[in-house]
């Protein structure tokens, strides 16, 4: 390999030897790369124009937004199915999380997606009230009535109510005699170093989670005990027993799947969250006939269901479309 | 001179600043000084740590790769590093959990390390091996061994590639640290996740600011560092 002279921007003259051949991307590749680049160009610029131009077309399209946990994942789904089945135009955005979904939709950009009452009524209305919050039909009518000078509407609820749950394995709710979350609290309080807990960061920053827990069970969660991370491997990491208790959802298909205990909320602190699709007016206004259309979804969704199609689609690893649509035929929806 | 562009740089960066300010933004930041700095310290341990393993195992693997005997090797060690960077950073602090069912630091060390793995690598590697021959003819004609030329001749000279090659390989360490809270590693991620999940841009702005200050500020340490002890400048490869 011969020494190629060089200049560094010093002035320095020296000399260095080029890459030898065997590390360099292959010279092939490269041309080949730049002849694809010449066709790809233009070919983008037909595909961005094209999308433009139909994109264009905004009246009849529906874009449904949702949340992105496998229930969020599958309930939007079945939504989309049922639409696109009867032939409306559907744009997805499901991979929001709580606050960005509803701000979406707020500003317009979204036009529907399944909310629960509970969410609605305690992160967006910074509402508090506990005798509201444990009584599903008060939280329902309070947040319809909330969302009504905001342009939204509230669709049927389903009867499903997934809320956070505080989860332990079996065999250590067992081992330290805990069953509710009074029985942790207690716990808390004699061994303050001895209970770690897992938590998404959602749940620890919201009033309605974390932030609230001590005071409606009147204890102190040491915060240096608490771990915060993905919400998805709470499950696993207390099953591996990094952590003794797990923040989690009551529909997850992973509390029966891994053997975990969900602790009894017996201070109703945990708020009551159905779902329901919040649409927007102006939307239910150019087709009034989707309430028709999607409230036979919500009715039929109760928690053996949900908790079951969570199931298969994280446990048995099957797709959410299909989860979604098979059960959507055999409700007779699609 | 000097002076003149500095004043265009400041004078440049007090608009955005300002409005950044007035828009409460800057809020979490001042207001919580304790927690964002409690993270902050997390968030540097992690890089320190995994930034130097990277750096001790990719100076390591770089040099071993780049003598005669095991030169053969280069191809593929480069490409099983740049695992590291082609796997997103997410995907690979999740499957180090799978992996050793772990949560918190060790995962996120391993994970992290391997990141910031390739770019020290191949910079030692490509560093030593573009050097000019002639000069290593005349080390070996005035008697010099293969370890002295080594460390008194190859490094020395390929020094300011390597340097770049670990700048390149801690702003990136950094940056994916934000991600290791994912896994319970806490650091400034914490601070991003939770102003994202509720959309509260003060507490982004004070997960997001300390991160690029310390990924600027490892940059420039490390610049003048270079200016120290490789002032040749880096020459171009290839």
């Amino acid at each position: 390999m011969n020494a190629v002279p060089v200049k560094s921007g010093a002035g320095v003259t020296g000399t260095v030897t080029p890459v030898p051949a065997d590390l360099l991307p292959h010279r092939l590749v490269l041309a080949l790369m730049k002849r694809a680049l010449l066709i790809l160009i233009p070919i983008a610029l037909a595909v961005l124009a094209g999308i433009y131009l139909l994109a264009g077309r905004g009246g009849d399209r529906i874009v449904v937004g949702g949340k992105k946990f496998t229930e969020g994942y599958i309930m939007s789904a079945m939504v989309t199915a049922v639409l696109r089945d009867h032939g409306y135009e559907v744009e997805e955005k499901i991979d929001m999380g709580s606050g960005v979904v509803r701000e979406a939709q707020v500003n317009g950009q979204i036009d529907l997606y399944w909310e629960y009452t509970g969410t609605a009524y305690v992160m967006h209305h910074n509402m508090s009230d506990p005798a509201v919050i444990a009584d599903p039909q008060r939280v329902y009518d309070a947040v319809q009535r909330m969302d009504g000078p905001l342009g939204l509407v509230w669709l049927e609820p389903a009867p499903f109510n997934n809320t956070y749950t505080l989860l332990m394995t079996r065999e250590k709710a067992e081992a330290w005699s805990i069953r509710s979350v009074s029985d942790l609290a207690a716990r808390v309080k004699a061994h303050p170093d001895g209970v770690t807990l897992a938590s998404n960061a959602e749940w620890f920053a919201r009033p309605d989670g974390f932030q609230g827990l001590g005071a409606a069970y009147g204890f102190q969660f040491p915060l240096d005990k608490v771990v915060k991370m993905d919400s998805g491997l709470i499950y696993r990491a207390l099953r591996e027993g990094e952590v003794d208790v797990g923040m989690g959802y009551s529909t997850d298909a992973r509390i029966v799947a891994l053997d975990l205990l969900g602790l009894r909320d017996d201070k109703a602190f945990f708020p009551t969250y159905n779902p329901a699709l919040v649409m927007r007016r102006v939307v239910l206004e150019r087709h009034p006939e989707l309430p028709g259309l999607l409230n036979p979804i919500a009715r039929r969704l109760d928690m053996d269901t949900i908790t079951r199609l969570n199931y298969q689609v994280d446990i048995e690893k099957r797709s959410r479309d299909e989860v979604a649509r098979t059960w959507l035929s055999e409700q007779g929806l699609l | 001179m000097m002076l003149r562009r500095r004043a265009w740089t400041i004078g440049l960066a007090v608009l955005p600043a300002a409005l950044v300010w007035r828009a409460g933004w800057l809020d979490f930041l001042f207001g919580h000084p304790g927690e964002v700095l409690r993270l902050f310290g997390q968030h540097l341990v992690l890089v320190a740590s995994s930034g130097a393993m990277a750096i001790a195992l990719g100076l390591g693997l770089g040099i071993a790769v780049s003598r005669p005997r095991l030169r053969p090797l280069a191809a593929p060690v480069l490409a099983l590093a740049g695992l590291g960077q082609t796997v997103p950073s997410l995907a690979l602090l999740a499957l180090l959990f799978a992996l050793i069912g772990r949560i918190g630091f060790l995962p996120a060390f391993l994970a992290l390390t391997l990141t910031a793995l390739l770019p020290v690598v191949r910079n030692t590697c490509l560093g030593l091996l573009t050097l000019d021959p002639a000069m290593l003819d005349a080390g070996r004609g005035m008697g010099m061994r293969g370890r002295q030329i080594l460390w008194r001749l190859e490094l020395p000279n390929a020094l300011g590639v390597i340097f770049a090659g670990i700048r390149t390989a801690l702003v990136v360490d950094v940056s994916a640290a934000a991600l290791a809270f994912l896994i319970g590693a806490g650091g400034l991620g914490d601070l991003i996740f939770t102003g994202i999940d509720t959309q509260n841009t003060p507490i982004l702005v004070a997960g997001v600011l300390p991160t690029t200050a310390l990924a600027l500020a490892l940059d420039a340490a490390l610049a003048r560092m270079q200016r120290r002890l490789a002032p040749g400048g880096s020459p171009r490869i290839g």
